[in-house]
């Protein structure tokens, strides 16, 4: 068998989750053995161009220079996986997309006059997308997980459902019910294995919407904790405000 | 666990005194990894009792005790391309369950019906061949323990190895098996006078009458099917999160999901079986993604009549202890016994 090659590109992001890749240390070695890393920019000097097997975008796209990238990879990759949240739903950079584009543009920048930036949005707003790996960052377990079915052929399990059910199984304190913190848990999809939760903080809804959420009645909930209406809509807006799903806990209120 | 000598002979009825439990759990260790219910943050968790020590006015835990029976993540087997190896991850000494309340216990049973019923679980039996029950009887209660209604406690008839009855500066502690006097027999208690029965029926009336939540059973599996369009069902879709918690933290649910987890090599690696919930969208997908339960108020009926009715013609039992986890656990309050209370028009 020739050894896959795998990209690696990055779009309007933290970088946090290549280097999340970087940080399979322990693997890394013997995935080396059974992927060719072919074009990993933040990793290596010398970049093969495509085409490639297996190809991961990581960010989200928030300019026109991004779109024509991102269609590029597509074309060149048979596999295009989202690597995080912010490819998959525009992330921390979405939060943006709230306010007035020439208002968010002067907090960063002197001189606008150079700067297209758009909204932002997850990578499957502009070609299709095969696989998402959430998360901000990405599970490295998830991630090794995705590469090892890929190779085989098979499905991916990737936990689909709310993050309480990864809660329970490590039978953490709830940070809801017990410490009244505005948990993100119930409607987000896990596949961390509650990492925030299990060290006694409240969910922050990286991973986006689980497969049937309930936000409208999630927010409900936030609400009869105490919480004032922008403190709700900035938790459903921080990372997957462009869903759909997490638009109606917005819009409950 | 050899079997005692004279277990007729043997006496029954023991008393610990608070101040020597630790000497008792000590006893304990010596023959078994004993596990008690132990502090974890605001809430109870059964844990191996190393250097803690049980806290046994506990109230419940976040999980049940049959997390040590049926472990939420347990490999099955090993594989290495056609070799398969069996792994039964079963602990080497026996495991004392110390301090779990009647209606765990009676949880356990159905649990044991289950498993070691029609289809044998030999993953299950061998781990509960290998545990003994040393049971509590609530003699304080919470408020979503309604146990009383389904007849699982707040005291506990059988189904213990030794039961411990709390009577404020000592432990009752009555002997169920053979097992159980070998392991009183090795931490020396004292007899105790049977007049201390009386003090134990005073405290278990009182915890009794202190129960304030009921789910009347009687007629509940016609109630259920009458009611199967009750518009209950569409105020909790809207209601409930279906995050799951409700079923991970049931002592009788006992689904699970299958998987399997390859080594880097793609030659080898394990099979395991992993706590799922029908509570979950993914639970009734089969192949092209068709969902016999995908809208949310099917999934929550499905738990509720799995509980309530589907259980009895199965295991000749109902499948809720009244536990009150599920209640205690759900971050909108929903709540069985008030489901029933709704339909019956209360």
């Amino acid at each position: 068998m020739t050894q896959p090659k795998i990209a690696i590109f990055k779009l309007s992001s933290c970088a946090g989750c290549q280097l999340e890749v970087l940080n399979l240390e322990p693997y890394l070695l013997q995935l080396a053995g059974v992927l060719d890393i072919s074009y990993f920019v933040m990793a290596k000097r010398d970049n093969a161009p495509g085409p490639y097997d297996i190809g991961f975008v990581e960010g989200a796209v928030t300019c026109g220079e991004e779109i024509a990238k991102l269609k590029r990879a597509r074309k060149d990759c048979k596999v295009l996986v989202a690597l995080g949240s912010c490819a998959c739903y525009g992330g921390i950079p979405s939060m943006k997309n709230w306010e007035p584009q020439r208002e968010v543009e002067k907090r960063v920048y002197e001189d606008l006059s150079a700067i297209e930036s758009t909204k932002a949005f997850g990578i499957d707003q502009y070609v299709p997308v095969d696989a998402y790996l959430k998360g901000c960052p990405v599970s490295k377990e998830e991630l090794v997980n995705f590469i090892k079915s890929t190779l085989l052929g098979m499905r991916p399990y990737l936990r689909p459902h709310s993050v309480c059910v990864e809660c329970k199984l490590g039978e953490n304190v709830c940070v809801f019910l017990s410490h009244r913190e505005p948990c993100m848990g119930p409607v987000t999809t896990a596949g961390c294995g509650a990492l925030c939760p299990a060290r006694g903080k409240a969910c922050d809804g990286c991973r986006g919407p689980a497969n049937d959420p309930n936000p409208v009645s999630l927010a409900e909930a936030f609400k009869e904790l105490g919480l004032h209406r922008p403190d709700i809509i900035r938790r459903f807006r921080k990372y997957a405000g462009a869903t759909l799903e997490f638009e109606k806990g917005v819009e409950a209120l | 666990m050899a079997m005692p000598r004279a277990f007729a002979e043997a006496q029954r009825l023991l008393r610990l005194d608070k101040s020597r439990l630790d000497d008792f759990v000590e006893a304990l260790k010596k023959v078994a990894d004993v596990y008690g219910p132990v502090r974890k943050g605001v809430q109870h968790s059964f844990q191996l009792l190393e250097d803690k020590r049980p806290e046994l006015d506990y109230h419940t835990t976040i999980l049940p005790p049959k997390k040590l029976l049926h472990e939420p993540f347990e490999k099955l087997f090993s594989f290495e391309e056609d070799r398969v190896e069996v792994v039964q991850s079963v602990p080497k000494r026996p495991q004392v369950l110390l301090g779990i309340h009647p209606c765990d216990v009676h949880a356990i049973e159905i649990l044991d019906q289950v498993y070691g019923g029609e289809y044998e679980d030999p993953y299950y039996q061998k781990r509960r061949e290998q545990t003994v029950i040393i049971a509590l009887n609530c003699t304080t209660v919470h408020d979503n323990c309604f146990c009383s209604s389904l007849g699982t406690g707040p005291e506990l008839k059988s189904g213990y190895d030794l039961l411990m009855t709390d009577l404020g500066d000592q432990f009752l502690v009555e002997v169920g098996t053979p097992r159980g006097a070998e392991l009183v027999a090795e931490a020396g208690l004292e007899p105790a006078p049977r007049v201390t029965l009386v003090d134990k029926e005073r405290r278990l009336s009182e915890a009794r009458n202190r129960l304030r939540k009921r789910l009347l059973t009687q007629d509940l599996d016609q109630l259920l099917k009458d009611n199967f369009r009750h518009p209950v069902w569409e105020e909790l879709r809207h209601e409930c999160l279906a995050c799951g918690s409700c079923t991970m933290v049931c002592p009788t649910c006992f689904c699970y999901n299958t998987v399997d987890v390859l080594n880097l090599d793609l030659k080898s690696g394990w099979r395991e079986r992993v706590w799922d919930s029908c509570l979950l969208l993914d639970y009734a997908q089969v192949a092209q993604g068709m969902n016999f339960r995908k809208d949310r108020d099917a999934r929550i009926k499905h738990r509720v009549y799995h509980k309530l009715v589907y259980y009895e013609p199965q295991f000749g039992t109902l499948g809720c202890v009244g536990c009150g986890r599920c209640i205690d656990t759900c971050i909108k309050g929903i709540d069985i016994t008030e489901i029933i209370r709704e339909l019956r028009g209360e």
